[in-house]
């Protein structure tokens, strides 16, 4: 309970002290990011920022400031999963801040995925639960409190609505593991059992 | 790199098979592309060769994809005139190979050890804003020198749309006839990846099938629409073989264009990928060696389809390539001459078909069949010194199973074996020289590490 009671004073602290968006990108680079996004993000990530492929994340309707956050955790390679490695660190290495800053307005811009389509009902109600309840015993915190009851993000705690689970599953085991290296959510993933972590990723994955 | 399995040896009237496999030159992907995007193999790699969607879209768009400190040049409007790497996008790799054939060659010892099989430096990478080049030298143990060996130089840029479309289009100037081509189940970049220069290799294939490859120069354009639909149509020239300009003592040479051309469609979903196509060329080739260039040609025309299925997950990676290539041969100059063909016209069918699966990237293998049929040709298909054979055809048939294991993403072993279930139209006397020799006595192992770096 005292580990439930830290990661949400943690994560009230950290969205209320979320800065302000960044200065509006540049009207150059906003032109430079959408040719960007057409031409190389969207590639993995769509071009309307809905990926075809599960291995990479949706980025539609993501929070801003996370983009941004990220973008420039991948430039600065402290982001440290194995996907951040092999792809982003390279592709956001050439990226000024006023492109990233453009790339992430973008792509919070477009409508988020609809959710994918109910296969285990079973598994998703069980995911709904941990989402919206957390597992008190294995001192888990209900996700919706930092990411919102809709799965849609607060502040600078990102989207998970619609998400792929593939993705999913794998930043979750990079938190455990400390290669994604994010205090809070290594708190909650380290008490994660593995029925769990499928669970509510399946749940997320639905979420629209 | 191009496994040249095959090569038309018909008009000389020598035997390929004899020759044993003529050009084992070798597929690769190169570590100069990762230090200039900073992305892992991975990215634009099932495992190399092999591409992944996102490595051929790299591909297409001009191998301009960087990271690197750039020396620029740009005009009063801001054009860019010049964008260079601070240092050169350059590789090397080296492969040792030992081969064991079910029985040796005559007057040969068994286990051939290549040390190396082949070195090979590369310089790919950005050239320019918007071109690119994947050139590579070879030193092969086989030819004894240093020889320019795939060669693929293209300018590339994209239009898009609001709503999100996209066409690249390029050009691209080659050597080899679909070694610029996006798929790994087109010749050039198609599996075997590496084949052993010390073993029987397939005797017969189509012009389009690696047999011109680095003895002509290519210019294509192509478009490649929405990351979908590609399409591609250009011509291919004879280039210098030992000297210039070409005379009679070349073999092989183009008169005039050949044209090319290529359509293929992919389309992506989930953790799959396929893709199908179709592509071809028409040849029109003076025999040489001894004949004068001039007079009538030999003419070849070549239609293929080709087809790929790809499945990456995180942990587990399957493909599936194949391909069937129809020749169509009408051989004006050879049959004329009465001393290089039975038949004025013949066909040649070529079909692969290859199945891969990888866990992890690092421990995988493929498996799959070859089979070569066409028409019966007692001069053409007879190894040359002997008595024309009314029954000799290019028939050659067999299987390929591999093992591969990658300790690192940049070092591969592989462990393949061959294995003939008729060679040359024939399951013994395979070289009709009544040796008894057997299509299975051509059967192979062989050993190869790959370093590339």
């Amino acid at each position: 309970m005292k580990n439930i009671i830290r990661l949400l004073v943690a994560c009230a602290a950290l969205a209320s002290a979320a800065p302000a968006l960044t200065d509006e990108p540049s009207a150059e680079a906003m032109a430079l990011a959408k040719r960007v996004v057409i031409t190389t993000c969207g590639t993995c990530h769509g071009v309307q920022g809905n990926s075809e492929q599960p291995k990479f994340p949706n980025l539609a309707g993501q929070s801003e400031n996370y983009l941004a956050a990220q973008l420039k955790a991948f430039r600065s390679q402290t982001r440290g999963d194995a996907d951040a490695l092999a792809y982003m660190w390279g592709m956001a290495a050439p990226l000024d801040d006023d492109t990233i800053q453009a790339l992430s307005t973008l792509y919070a811009g477009k409508p988020g995925a609809h959710g994918a389509t109910v296969t285990n009902a079973a598994l998703v109600a069980r995911g709904k639960t941990l989402y919206l309840e957390g597992n008190v015993d294995q001192g888990v915190p209900a996700c919706a409190a930092c990411h919102g009851p809709d799965g849609h993000g607060v502040a600078d705690f990102p989207r998970l609505a619609g998400q792929h689970a593939q993705y999913l599953l794998k930043q979750l085991d990079s938190f455990q593991t400390n290669m994604r290296n994010v205090a809070v959510m290594h708190g909650v993933a380290a008490g994660l059992q593995d029925g769990e972590i499928r669970a509510v990723t399946a749940y997320l994955e639905s979420l629209p | 790199m191009i496994i040249t399995l095959n090569r038309k040896q018909w008009l000389t009237g020598a035997f390929a098979t004899l020759a044993l496999a003529l050009q084992s030159t070798t597929a690769l992907a190169v570590p100069s592309f990762a230090r200039q995007t900073g992305m892992a193999c991975e990215a634009c790699h099932t495992v190399w060769p092999e591409l992944t969607h996102f490595g051929r879209v790299f591909k297409a768009n001009g191998y301009i994809l960087d990271n690197l400190k750039q020396v620029r040049g740009i005009s009063e409007r801001k054009n860019e005139l010049l964008s260079l790497a601070t240092l050169p996008p350059l590789s090397v790799m080296v492969q040792v190979s030992d081969t064991q054939l079910a029985k040796p060659l005559p007057d040969t010892q068994n286990g051939s050890v290549a040390f190396p099989q082949q070195i090979s430096l590369f310089y790919a990478g950005k050239i320019a804003p918007h071109g690119g080049a994947f050139i590579q030298l070879t030193y092969a143990h086989d030819s004894g020198g240093v020889q320019i060996d795939n060669a693929d130089i293209r300018f590339a840029d994209i239009l898009t749309t609001e709503t999100g479309h996209s066409l690249v289009y390029g050009v691209t100037l080659n050597n080899n006839p679909t070694v610029q081509d996006l798929f790994n189940s087109t010749p050039a970049f198609g599996f075997p990846y590496a084949a052993s220069s010390a073993a029987p290799g397939v005797p017969f294939g189509a012009q389009i099938d690696g047999a011109l490859g680095q003895n002509v120069a290519g210019l294509t354009g192509y478009v490649y629409l929405n990351e979908s639909l590609y399409t591609e149509v250009g011509f291919y020239r004879s280039a210098q073989q030992h000297s210039l300009p070409l005379d009679s003592t070349a073999a092989a040479v183009l008169s005039g264009l050949a044209p090319y051309w290529r359509v293929a469609y992919e389309h992506t979903w989930d953790r799959h990928n396929l893709s199908a196509g179709v592509y071809g060329a028409t040849f029109k080739l003076f025999p040489g060696n001894g004949q004068a260039l001039t007079g009538p040609t030999d003419s070849y025309k070549d239609v293929a389809q080709d087809v790929q299925y790809q499945f990456a997950a995180d942990h587990h990676l399957f493909s599936l390539q194949a391909t069937r290539i129809r020749e169509d041969a009408s051989l004006d100059a050879t049959f004329q001459a009465g001393v290089g063909s039975t038949n004025l016209k013949n066909t040649l069918t070529t079909t692969r078909a290859f199945a891969t699966y990888y866990y992890k990237r690092r421990v995988g293998g493929t498996a799959g069949f070859f089979r070569t049929t066409g028409t019966a040709d007692a001069i053409l298909h007879t190894p040359a010194g002997l008595e024309p054979n009314p029954t000799a055809s290019p028939e050659t048939t067999g299987w390929i199973a591999e093992l591969n294991y990658l300790p690192w993403m940049n070092t591969k072993f592989s462990l393949q074996y061959t294995a003939y279930s008729r060679f040359n139209g024939r399951t013994n006397d395979v070289f009709y020289d009544g040796s008894g020799r057997s299509a299975s006595d051509n059967n192979s192992l062989y050993l190869v590490a790959w370093f590339a770096f």
